[in-house]
């Protein structure tokens, strides 16, 4: 079983479990009829059970190179990190999905990405002399400093003058990118059915005219 | 509404609509996110101009590359459309509202633009009916600003985070109501469900749909209009209805683009112009209730009407106003909290329930220079020619919507909260859905478009009976008065061809 499959029947057990209780014992087969005939005794067989192909299949990253790919999984599995009763970002397979994503994104979206991916290897190998995806915890915690501080649309003054600087660009896109990727990580992780509504809003997965997010 | 009206009068209605009629039984359904090719994200670039849109609603909004429009890449402008039977009424958020005469009479207040040819004791009558049709729920309040109407009575009551927030508010003389809500019938409060199935009990009324109507035509000898041109959305035919009278409801701008291709009703030159909707900014201002033991029950959102430039001593630096539309008991979304991973969870945990967040709904001034005009370089794939933007926000909406956030997390201070984050910057122009004013009304034919009956100063058997009839929109959302207008206008147009005028 893949691992997708596997957390697919996890989160349907909670509900699964109480509807399935409230089930009479000889529950009618779904799509049958009331009143008797063939309907009430055959389950429908019009309908077949299909599977997505991440179930079953692996996905092919094919955007980030490979320094930028291992440092957009070591962000994710710091970001959304496996907890106590649901899976992380690594098994949702988030990065795999973010590749095909920002790869089918227009130019704006893919620069942000590789910029802040870039950017967290270079200071790795400036500070640690090795790519983001090989440091510890410890040193990953020192280049990850920049999400501890509060978020808010005002760019802090010392944000400005580092911006200023030579390396301001680099460092813009990877504060964006530690933001973004934690955020679609964490949507990227979609489990809930959602019934289609207006009111249904997945703010992360629009880049366009987004108000100022940086 | 006007095909409601008419065909319970008696009148045979055609109903062109450029949408399909579609049937939400088979087309809404539960899916999973990762059953979706982009897994909710969307398909990149396909809406970019429907910041509404997401992978699960991507097919209720017009496509783009269907049916483009232009604007300067500086001066963007969100146009979100809906093409079905049943329109933007389908997916609206149902906040109904009446506008008062600090709108109607806007210009009495501060002396900016021009007041409307009627007055909210005028319209009254008209809201007092519509509202009943879509069941508007709400609390009377006895506001000037926000005046009653037939309400089904909200008698829910506030939570205790509310009460404080109002007990501050008042101190400010910020007045709280319950949101005023139209609950409908079923799934919709909608055309789709409230009026046109009563139309079509009438056997009066004929719905064509998929038919994208190309542009009005006039009869050269008498100077009225006798029909539309049309185009089929599948088949891409050419045809023609013909018709003692036109009413447009095509939505504001759509009904403005089929009068701009159709070069007529334009002798004051203001058709298209003074396009304005209202400011929004979501997420305004984000905070969490620091006060300990909260909970119980209760409603923990909220809506604030106008409180600025209402009288003498409460003038701001700028004019007219906004509206807080609020709830005090949500979870913020991760952007705002610092950290990650399980620190992040914990600290989202721990806010669950006592976040307070503001949508802000502001006022935008009508100005001449902003306007949409025909592009003559572009058409759509009905071989129809688009709609250019040209429309930007000013100092008024600048000033007025840092007036708001900081006045909100004010508030939220005083009520216990900390904030987490705040911003002013408005979506782009559109974005609200509520673009009004191209075709605007007024007594004077070389100022305006129509008369205050919705009809055209230049040809007496057209009606234009969307938003875009409006002189001013102030804060509140605009369906109700564009229903109330609609079905008053309607009662004129019988009135007038029972003592033969049209």
């Amino acid at each position: 079983m893949k691992r997708r499959r596997f957390f697919q029947t996890l989160a349907a057990i909670p509900v699964a479990a109480p509807l399935a209780a409230q089930q009479p014992a000889t529950a009618p087969a779904p799509g049958g009829g009331r009143g008797g005939g063939r309907g009430a005794l055959v389950p429908d067989d019009t309908k077949l059970e299909v599977s997505v192909a991440e179930g079953s299949a692996d996905a092919m990253p094919r955007f980030f190179n490979a320094a930028e790919f291992g440092a957009l999984r070591k962000v994710s599995d710091i970001l959304a990190p496996a907890m106590a009763g649901s899976p992380g970002a690594l098994a949702a397979e988030a990065p795999e999905f973010l590749d095909f994503l920002i790869g089918r994104s227009d130019a704006a979206r893919q620069g942000l990405y590789r910029a802040g991916l870039d950017g967290l290897n270079g200071q790795a190998r400036r500070q640690f002399n090795r790519p983001f995806a090989e440091l510890d915890s410890a040193q990953a915690e020192i280049l990850m400093a920049p999400l501890r501080t509060p978020w808010t649309y005002e760019e802090p003054d010392g944000d400005r003058e580092f911006a200023r600087g030579r390396r301001g660009a680099a460092y813009r896109g990877q504060r964006l990118v530690l933001v973004s990727a934690r955020l679609e990580t964490q949507t990227g992780n979609l489990k809930w059915p959602v019934r289609i509504t207006t009111f249904l809003l997945l703010a992360p997965a629009r880049p366009v005219g987004w108000p100022r997010i940086r | 509404m006007a095909a409601h009206t008419l065909t319970k009068k008696g009148v045979n209605c055609l109903m062109l609509d450029a949408g399909p009629l579609v049937d939400f039984n088979r087309v809404r359904q539960t899916k999973q996110a990762y059953e979706l090719p982009y897994h909710g994200f969307g398909e990149p670039g396909r809406l970019p101009h429907v910041v509404q849109a997401n992978e699960f609603n991507a097919n209720q909004w017009v496509d783009e590359k269907e049916v483009p429009f232009t604007h300067d890449p500086n001066k963007p402008f969100n146009w979100v459309r809906v093409r079905m039977i049943g329109g933007k009424s389908l997916f609206w958020a149902r906040m109904s509202f009446r506008l008062s005469d600090y709108e109607f009479k806007a210009k009495d207040h501060d002396g900016y633009g021009e007041n409307w040819p009627i007055d909210h004791a005028e319209l009254a009558p008209f809201y007092s009916r519509v509202e009943p049709i879509f069941r508007v729920q709400g609390r009377k309040e006895g506001l000037k600003q926000l005046p009653d109407g037939e309400f089904i009575e909200d008698t829910s009551p506030w939570s205790e985070t509310m009460n404080r927030f109002i007990a501050v508010s008042k101190r400010r003389e910020v007045a709280v109501t319950k949101m005023r809500r139209s609950l409908g019938r079923g799934q919709f409060a909608s055309s789709f469900n409230l009026l046109l199935p009563e139309a079509m009990e009438t056997g009066k009324l004929t719905i064509v749909p998929n038919a994208v109507v190309r542009d009005i035509t006039v009869d050269k000898n008498t100077g009225l209009v006798n029909g539309a041109n049309f185009v089929d959305r599948h088949s891409k035919r050419e045809m023609h209805a013909k018709a003692r009278v036109v009413i447009l409801g095509a939505s504001c701008l759509e009904s403005t683009r089929i009068l701009l291709n159709s070069k007529i009703a334009n002798s004051s030159g203001v058709l298209g112009r003074y396009l304005y909707d209202q400011t929004y900014i979501t997420q305004g201002v984000v905070a969490v209730d620091k006060t300990p033991g909260i909970g119980g029950g209760g409603t923990s959102g909220g809506y604030a009407p106008r409180f600025v430039n209402l009288k003498k001593g409460n003038e701001q630096d700028f004019i007219r106003g906004y509206a807080f539309d609020f709830n005090l008991a949500g979870t913020p979304d991760a952007k705002y909290v610092p950290g990650y991973g399980e620190e992040l969870e914990k600290k989202l945990a721990e806010y669950r329930g006592k976040a307070a967040s503001v949508t802000i709904m502001g006022e935008v001034l009508p100005r001449y220079e902003n306007f949409a005009a025909i592009d003559k370089n572009v058409v759509d794939a009905y071989g129809i020619p688009v709609l250019h933007f040209d429309c930007k926000y000013g100092d008024n909406e600048t000033k007025m919507l840092k007036h708001a956030m900081n006045t909100f997390e004010e508030l939220c201070h005083e009520s216990g909260f900390e904030t987490l984050a705040k911003h002013d910057k408005p979506w782009p122009p559109g974005y609200s859905i509520h673009e009004l004013g191209t075709c605007r009304m007024g007594d004077d034919p070389k100022k305006s478009v129509l008369n205050k009956w919705n009809q055209s100063h230049d040809i007496k058997n057209l009606f234009v009976v969307d938003g875009s009839s409006f002189v001013t929109g102030g804060y509140q959302n605009p369906t109700m008065t564009i229903l109330s207008l609609s079905m008053r206008a309607s009662e004129y147009l019988m009135e007038q061809v029972k003592a033969r005028n049209i």
